[in-house]
């Protein structure tokens, strides 16, 4: 081989060195040298003939501390080391600081994939297919017990004081009543024995949502957003679709089940990021489109059926959509597909001859309920 | 050594490749060290020295911590792995590194396999519990219990896996540490020794303490040498004299403050409850002293002389001075969310033009700037501790080893590789992996 070389040669090399074979736990005294014609080192041992490495061949151990050792080894060489004291030959060694791998990785992107494939058939089937049998089965003691359980865990996540001090109840005597008296106007919508709670949480969200064992929640800001009892009423119809379909306790065991899933795969750093995440996708539970189109016609029916106004919703929506565009919370949660409030206003030409809407509240009534939280 | 650069000394003249005379004799007191070669007779001990600066492992910290908060979580396994490296290096047992030579990606696949199993585990048994627990008894704390205690066997297991799989990518002199397989074998005995250490309110627990050691140790190899646990159980006992006597203190202080009625009571009892404290890093540092005296491999003995008190004084003044630097940027996250909120009130207006300014802040870029002020602290509190506490603490262990009669090196040889492609995935997932 001709090595056409420019410049100046470099200056002979020579070190001592400590020689590791990789087979006995005791090191033998080298003397390095650099054959630059013959592009290799030369590891030259008492009572041993002389190593020959070629330089290109060699790899630095890499994050080694202290800075004052270079331990050297051969690419293919899984186990011989050569210590030197002297980083001048680092020089000299074009790749010494390319990767040696040790494992083969060819299996690694086989499996990865497997994992992953698996854990997504684990949260995104088996676990919801497990929640949807034991939704129907859960009794209904054990169904209000998940819901109490859950609500207390949204109302300890919502406070934003960073006490952990639950977000408050409001219970405005007059307000309260308002509320029970919108509550009476729609029981006929509920199947015989379902018990629901209504809440109220004196939070500035414009939202509202449903948990299992018919904990109805409505947050302050929805109260206040809307302009008319009907449209209150209306969303209340549509939550009391939800609970007769029980889709929120599907949602909360399906919840509980891939939580801690995720959490395992991102690891603890992420931990109260993830407690966040779960209360977000309890509140902004975002039924499937068949979900939510079953409850939005049970709410028109169950309006028609008692004498409200079923425009409330769609007029509600319409205003809240100019106001906040389609990506609040509030339109992902009530209008999961985009055609739902076209439809809801195309309703209102839809109405049975002779339907003569009664108002939802008094005008009084209206007053307490929106200010319950006062 | 040349003090200058090669190239800068390189002349036409010398040609550059004949083999100059050996350096002055004067070097082979400092390296190679003396011991670590075949030849000059063996020193009856060796030391070992530590020669990690603070420094450099924070910057390291830092820089492989933030590529794991950069990539959510998935570099950390390169940064665990780059951080064994270096503090195995800086671990020289006679002047000779350490070497660590685990594999991020076996890490990474490991962590899979062992994600699989859990996901199955946490995603399809725990909702099973969670449903029979409320539907049988209208709360969750049964299945919580249920779950918890479905992992505790895991936990066992982990363990014995993790440090399988360090042992087996660790060298020193080019030879391979081991460990045999026996996972569930420690599983049941740990249970075993658990419940018998409850049972008998604690008083066995340097008896758990040493079988469960004498397990581990026993399986251990260094190349073909294995390496044997001596001793009795009974001599842990001297490791705790001081969690007795801070009984006795505390039974002295109830005594004082209930049935004497004296309020000094209150006092002793404080102070029994800081000499538990000490009591229990002093259990944990002198029953691995005495372990580690006992340990032996093919004639090589070990004396290991750490100081409780100095642990203690490094683990309660790292995490004092890792919290007092981070009381800063805590505060701002602290400022920051209360800004925020008060953002959203319509007082802000009234602050006139900074109020004005701070309202009108899109609420993503405030939400963004908390999260990441979030991940930052997290990041510094990993990096702070690994200067502040990890280093001292290993540096102590180091320093304080003595590995005796080295000329038994002679008789060791390799031992294959354990290729355990499982790496340490369970401890991984579990999160137990909480030192390095």
């Amino acid at each position: 081989m001709t090595v056409i070389r420019i410049g100046a040669a470099p200056e002979p090399f020579e070190a001592r060195g400590l020689y590791f074979d990789g087979d006995t736990a005791v090191g033998d005294l080298a003397r390095v040298t650099v054959d630059e014609t013959a592009r290799r080192i030369e590891i030259s041992r008492k009572g041993a003939p002389p190593l020959h490495w070629p330089l290109d061949a060699l790899r630095l151990l890499p994050d080694q501390a202290g800075g004052d050792l270079v331990v050297l080894r051969l690419r293919h060489d899984p186990v011989a080391r050569l210590i030197l004291d002297d980083a001048l030959l680092l020089e000299r060694l074009p790749d010494v600081r390319r990767p040696a791998p040790l494992v083969r990785r060819g299996r690694l992107i086989g499996w990865a994939l497997a994992a992953l494939a698996s854990v997504a058939l684990i949260v995104f089937v088996l676990v919801p297919r497990m929640a949807d049998q034991m939704a129907d089965y859960i009794p209904p003691a054990g169904e209000r017990a998940l819901g109490a359980a859950t609500l207390d865990q949204i109302r300890s996540a919502l406070d934003e004081t960073g006490m952990g001090e639950p977000v408050a109840f409001c219970t405005a005597p007059e307000g309260q009543a308002a509320l029970d008296a919108l509550q009476a106007r729609l029981a006929p919508g509920l199947p015989e024995g379902q018990e629901i709670s209504v809440h109220v949480l004196d939070h500035e969200m414009i939202n509202a949502f449903v948990l299992p064992g018919g904990y109805v929640v409505f947050f302050r800001g929805l109260l206040q957003a809307a302009e008319t009892p009907e449209e209150v009423a209306a969303v209340f119809a549509h939550e009391i679709g939800h609970v007769v379909s029980r889709d929120p306790t599907r949602h909360a065991l399906r919840s509980a089940g891939s939580i801690g899933v995720l959490g395992l795969l991102f690891g603890d750093f992420a931990g109260g990021a993830l407690v966040l995440f779960l209360t977000e996708r309890l509140i902004e539970a975002s039924y499937s489109r068949e979900a939510e189109a079953a409850a939005d016609h049970f709410a028109r029916q169950l309006m028609l059926d008692t004498g409200l106004d079923p425009a409330g919703l769609g007029s509600f929506f319409a205003r809240l959509q100019q106001v906040f565009g389609e990506e609040e919370g509030f339109l992902a949660h009530f209008t999961s597909h985009p055609a739902l409030s076209d439809r809801i206003l195309a309703a209102e030409a839809d109405l049975p001859p002779g339907f003569t809407p009664r108002p939802a509240l008094t005008e009084s009534q209206w007053q307490a309920l929106q200010t319950i939280c006062n | 050594m040349p003090e200058t650069s090669a190239w800068e000394k390189a002349s036409p003249e010398t040609g550059g490749l004949q083999p100059v005379p050996a350096p002055v004799a004067a070097e082979t007191e400092t390296w190679p060290p003396a011991g670590s070669h075949a030849g000059a007779p063996p020193p009856e001990r060796l030391a070992t020295a530590f020669t990690g600066k603070r420094r450099a492992v924070f910057w390291l910290a830092l820089k492989t911590g933030g590529l794991t908060v950069l990539t959510l979580g998935l570099y950390r396994f390169w940064m665990k792995t780059r951080l064994r490296r270096w503090y195995w290096s800086a671990t020289r047992p006679g002047g000779t590194p350490l070497e660590y030579v685990g594999d991020p990606y076996e890490k990474l696949l490991g962590f899979l396999i062992a994600v699989v199993i859990l996901a199955f585990y946490i995603g399809v048994v725990n909702l099973v519990l969670m449903f029979v627990s409320f539907s049988l008894f209208q709360q969750n704390y049964l299945a919580y219990g249920l779950s918890l205690l479905g992992v505790v066997p895991l936990w066992f297991y982990a363990r014995y896996r993790a440090r399988r799989y360090v042992l087996g990518r660790t060298r020193w002199r080019g030879v391979r540490f081991g460990m045999d397989p026996g996972a569930w074998g420690y599983v049941w005995r740990a249970l075993l020794h658990w419940t018998i250490t409850l049972v008998s309110l604690g008083l066995l627990w340097p008896r758990m303490t040493f079988w469960l050691e004498k397990y581990r140790t026993d399986r251990t190899w260094f190349g073909d040498a294995r390496l044997t646990q001596g001793g009795r159980w009974t001599m842990l006992y001297r490791a705790t004299w001081p969690i007795f006597a801070a009984l006795v203190l505390a039974g002295a202080g109830l005594a004082l403050s209930e049935l004497a009625g004296r309020s000094e009571g209150y006092t002793v009892i404080a102070l029994a409850w800081l000499l538990a404290g000490y009591g229990y890093v002093f259990y944990r540092v002198e029953t691995t002293r005495i372990l580690a005296n006992h340990k032996s491999a093919a004639g090589l003995t070990l004396t290991a002389r750490p100081s409780a008190l100095r642990i203690l004084m490094i683990t309660v003044l790292g995490y004092l001075a890792t919290a007092l630097v981070l009381a800063l940027p805590l505060g701002l996250l602290g400022f920051g969310v209360a800004l925020v909120q008060f953002a959203q009130t319509d007082l802000m207006q009234e602050f006139g033009e900074l109020g004005a300014l701070v309202s009108a802040l899109p609420q993503p870029l405030l939400l963004a700037l908390g999260v990441a002020l979030y991940f930052a602290i997290f990041l510094l509190w990993a990096t702070f501790t690994h200067a502040w506490v990890t280093l001292p603490t290993w540096r102590h262990y180091a320093t304080t080893l003595t590995i005796h009669n080295p000329a038994a090196l002679s008789k060791v040889s390799q031992r294959a590789r354990d290729e355990f492609q499982e790496a340490e995935g369970f401890a991984e997932a579990l999160d137990l992996g909480a030192s390095i």
